[in-house]
Formats: structure tokens, sequence, C-alpha cells
């Protein structure tokens, strides 16, 4: 899976040597995209309401509901979301929903409950589903899974620059073996024998993306805003690169100056450069939006 | 004294309400994910967290920071810090519903669980009453104390040891070009005009710096600029220079003139090589 490290330094990326693809995605002031692959485009839909977020971890969960059956309408182009389910997940596949447990800003249960009524709709008795994060390497339906939907919200990371959905798979590993350079190689997860080629769907939670951190490791309601909005993929990278793109805009407007992220978020540009794993450049983005348009910020 | 010591069953008004929980260097990523390392990129060696309780006040979580030494007390405490405030420990910020401050070798966080104009109030008391009971060292690492001081953005210093806290401060290069290591200390900061870096290390010795500074050349210069200042980038200069144990480089100056002036006040700011 892996290709060739690449030595990237900060000049590389201003002068667009190699790196150009690297500097927009990482969140340095950059330079435009120039990059080269052989894959093939990656079909991304945004999908927003304005009324879905009433509040810090207030969801309305039929909107959620709703917002994620037009999405995979949208990604699969069937006629309903009971077709595009039946499309990626068969009746006897074992489903592992990979969701995210951070106290502050957890997947929202909203979120989760929809995913799993879509693989309950693709004819997945409820023995063969599991919702889990930190148990997955224990958890029994995860150790027989032979399909993974992965969602959790994206949010700033004092380690990673974001916390994002290539990441959302640290808990099949041991963490601390990814956490070098930033996190640089998250993007191996996805080739371990638990997860290589299962995953189906990618949901992206934006409904309160949070922009910025407080120390290391803490949380304050002032860093999220009601975005209102579902990422939803099956290309992963093209979906973090995406949410990634918003949070960048989210903090120009709010510092009212090009602030990177700290540190930069640069697992998901190599997860395309060196891993092969899916399309980070916005030219091979195919993207879909739905919904409420103000202030999308993309 | 024991960590323990510092965090009583009363504080004022507040009493303790769970029993403290403690995360070491191999466990703090069961309190705080992956943003543990964070901590472990510092001598930290463990973490005791409780909840405090007071009638008509919010619940407030202590996390007591025992980070090793004062220094790196200061480094995380700087790690992301926007704004200081003084009263409290060697500094304190306080954003939202979390106050956090140093103080000797402790880093303090308090946090309460909701937002109030109380907890506003509640927290800067309470993380005072504990500050009053930690060992008094306030002093900044002495190596933030050899930063020029003209020009300098207030409240811009970081220290720490390691290349990817450069990288999460400034991000310079994947590789680790300065040999930087829980062995050196490095301030980084900021100064104005425009947004340039000077960044200051420490390394065991004379030879270690030296062979830093020749690997920064090797990572990070091209074969022609060596030596001198170069243009990293349109209208961006870069200086470098090396004293002894001390590796200085100046990044994104405004102009080959302020990059090596900046490059020059850090020199004078050294202490006199040993005889």
């Amino acid at each position: 899976m892996a290709k060739t490290r690449t030595a990237l330094s900060r000049r590389d990326f201003m002068k667009g040597v190699g790196g150009a693809l690297a500097g927009m995605a990482i969140g340095l002031p950059a330079s435009a995209s120039g990059r080269v692959t052989q894959a093939g485009m990656s079909r991304v839909v945004l999908i927003r309401d304005k009324n879905v977020v009433s509040g810090y971890r207030d969801y309305d969960g039929s909107l959620v509901q709703q917002m994620l059956d037009e999405a995979v309408v949208a990604l699969f182009g069937r006629d309903d979301a009971t077709a595009c389910w039946a499309q990626i997940i068969r009746p006897d596949d074992v489903v592992g929903i990979k969701s995210n447990g951070w106290p502050y800003l957890p997947t929202p249960p909203e979120v989760e409950r929809a995913i799993v009524r879509g693989v309950r709709q693709a004819g997945v008795p409820e023995e063969n589903i599991a919702v889990g994060d930190r148990d997955v390497r224990r958890n029994q339906v995860f150790r027989r899974s032979t399909a993974l939907i992965n969602t959790r919200p994206m949010r700033t990371h004092a380690w990673s620059g974001v916390g994002s959905l290539i990441k959302n798979y640290i808990m099949f590993d041991n963490p601390p073996d990814y956490h070098a350079d930033a996190c640089a190689s998250l993007a191996k997860l996805w080739d371990l024998p638990i997860t290589r080629g299962k995953t189906r769907l990618n949901v992206l939670v934006m409904l309160t993306p949070q922009f910025h951190n407080i120390g290391p490791h803490h949380f304050d309601t002032d860093y999220i805003w009601p975005y209102g909005g579902l990422i939803v993929s099956t290309d992963p990278v093209a979906a973090d690169a995406l949410g990634l793109r918003i949070i960048q805009q989210k903090r120009r407007l709010v510092f009212g100056e090009d602030r990177p992220l700290q540190p930069t978020a640069h697992h998901i540009a190599l997860a395309d450069t060196e891993y092969g794993l899916g399309n980070a450049g916005m030219d091979k983005i195919e993207l879909v939006r739905l919904g409420w348009q103000e202030d999308n910020l993309i | 004294m024991a960590v323990y010591d510092f965090l009583p069953e009363h504080i004022n008004t507040w009493t303790r309400s769970d029993p403290a929980v403690a995360y070491d260097r191999e466990t703090i990523f069961d309190y705080i994910d992956g943003a543990g390392e964070v901590y472990r990129s510092f001598a930290f060696r463990e973490v005791v967290v409780l909840v405090y309780t007071a009638q008509e006040a919010p619940d407030i979580t202590v996390e007591l920071f025992d980070m090793g030494n004062p220094a790196d007390a200061y480094g995380v405490f700087s790690y992301t810090r926007e704004r200081e405030e003084t009263g409290i420990g060697g500094g304190y910020e306080q954003k939202g519903r979390v106050l956090c401050f140093w103080q000797d070798r402790y880093y303090v966080c308090v946090a309460s669980k909701e937002r109030s104009d109380r907890s506003d109030r509640a927290l800067p008391e309470l993380a005072g009453a504990i500050a009053e009971r930690l060992p008094t060292a306030t002093d900044p690492p002495e190596l933030v104390g050899m930063l020029p001081d003209e020009g300098r953005v207030q409240f811009s210093e970081r220290f720490f040891h390691l290349h990817q806290s450069l990288n999460y401060h400034y991000y310079l290069a994947r590789e680790n070009v300065l040999d930087l290591s829980s062995e050196t200390d490095a301030v980084l900061a900021r100064y104005a005009p425009g947004s340039t870096y000077l960044l200051l290390v420490r390394y065991a010795s004379a030879d270690d710096a030296a062979a830093a500074r020749a690997s920064f050349r090797r990572g990070y210069l091209r074969d022609t600029e060596a030596a001198g200042t170069v243009e990293t980038e349109a209208g961006k200069f870069l200086s470098h220079s090396q004293r002894d144990r001390y590796v200085i480089v100046v990044l994104d100056a405004e102009s080959e003139r302020a990059a090596v002036d900046l490059l020059r006040a850090a020199e004078g700011r050294l202490p006199p090589p040993p005889q």
C-alpha cells in the first residue's frame, strides 16, 4: 500500500516542489494545488440543513435521517436510500459502525441511529451490527466484520491537526504506534486485516465542527459552530480534505488571518500521495452540494 | 510532598467529591487520547484528576500535571497560550470554561462543567487556592530570558524539546533537520514587523550544536546557500549561526537586513562561552 516517503519541508510547500498538494491540504498558507494521480475522481456529498442543530449536542434526529438518506441517494445515484444501502451492504454482512466517543464532541447518537437504520434496511440482522469506538478490537462483531461504516465529527486536534475519518481507525491498532510526525502514517490503519477493503461508507459529521483548541486537550463551545452539515463519501481522504478546507476557512473568518492548523494535518495529504488511500486534491473531487448553501465555506 | 497532598479534601468552600484518578506516561492516552503526546513531549510524570463541588457553584474538574521540572511546566503552558494574565502561579490563561496556570514543576487546569458568570469567577478563585499550596518557583526557563526584547510579540514564546513540537509551532520540515531531542532545549518566538520567527536551541555540547547546524544546512538549505542569509521564498529571509552550545535560526524575516539584525541581537544575548 505504501508509496515512497517524501522528505517534505516548509520550503517544498512554498515552492510547490512536489508538495503543492500537501501545502493545500495541511493548511500552510499555500500556493495552488498541482498534483498528478492515476486515481479517478472521488464523489463527495456535502449536505446541510439550517435547522438540524438546536444547540450544543442538540440535534434533530429526523432531519439527520433525512440528510443521510438524501446524501446516499446523491452519492450512489439510486432511486432511494434503501436501494443505496442495498448496493453497499449485503444481508449476510457483519457490519461494524466505527463511531467516535470523544466526550465533548462524540459522534451524535442521531447519526449512529440513522446509519444503523440504513444497514438494517439492507437486511442485516441486529445481532450482526455493532457501533463502537475504543472497544473495537475486543468487540466480536467488529472482529468478524465483513463491512465497516466510518463516522465521526471533525475537530481540530493538538497532535494530528484534525481528528479525521482517516484517524478514526486508530483504535483498530495500538494508537501510539501512529503518533510520529503528527500522525503522518494514519493511512496505514486502513491496511490492517481488520479494516482492509471493508469500508463501504464514510460519514464526516460537520453538524458542529470544532475549529480551534483550548490547550492540548480541553474543549469549549466557543470553538464550535452550527454548520449543520454531513460529508458523505466512499473516499475517506476526499471527505477529510473537504472538511479540512471548511475548518480552515472558518479559522480565516474568525481570526481574520490565514492561521494554519497546529500541527498541520498533513496526514490527509499523505494518505493520498504516500499511501494511495484516496484523493486529497480538489481537482479530483466531484463535490455535490445539497440543502442549505449559506455560509458553506467551500 | 505527594501530588495528592496539593489537592486536599477541602479547599475554601469546595469539597473533593470523587476519588482522584492518576495517569502516568503510559496511561495518559486513556485520559486524553493522542493529545497526550503533547505532555509526553516534555518530562511529564503524572496527572492527577479529580472533581471539586461547592454549594451554588458549578462542579470543577482539577487536573494537576507533574511536568518533572519548572521549565517543562512553563513549556506545556506556553504550548497553546494566546494570552497570559498574572496573579496565579507563574502566569495563567482563562479561555471559556477552562483556566490553566503553571507553577514550579506543575501545570494545573481547572475546568467548569458549565460556562456561566459564576464559573468565570469560581475558576480563578479555586486555581488561586491551589497555587497557594504549591512550591513557589515561577521563573520562566533560562532560555526564554535570552530572547531579544525588541520587537518580540507578547505571549508568542514557546519552550519545547522535540522536533514534533517545533513543527507544531512552526512547520519546518518533516525530517528532524536540527537534531532536536529530549536532551535539547528550544525556544521559538515571533517578532514584528511582519511575522518573523526566532528559534534558539541549546545543545548538550558545542560539538552537538555544530553537528546540528551542519544537519540543518544539508537538510534545509541548498548547496549554494550554506552560509549567510538566504531568501527561502519570495520576500522571506532566513539567517542562522552557531555559538558554543547554541544554534540560532531566524525565519521569515522581511528583509536580509532584518534577518541579520535579529540574529545579531540574539547572539548578543547569549552567555559567554566557558573559558
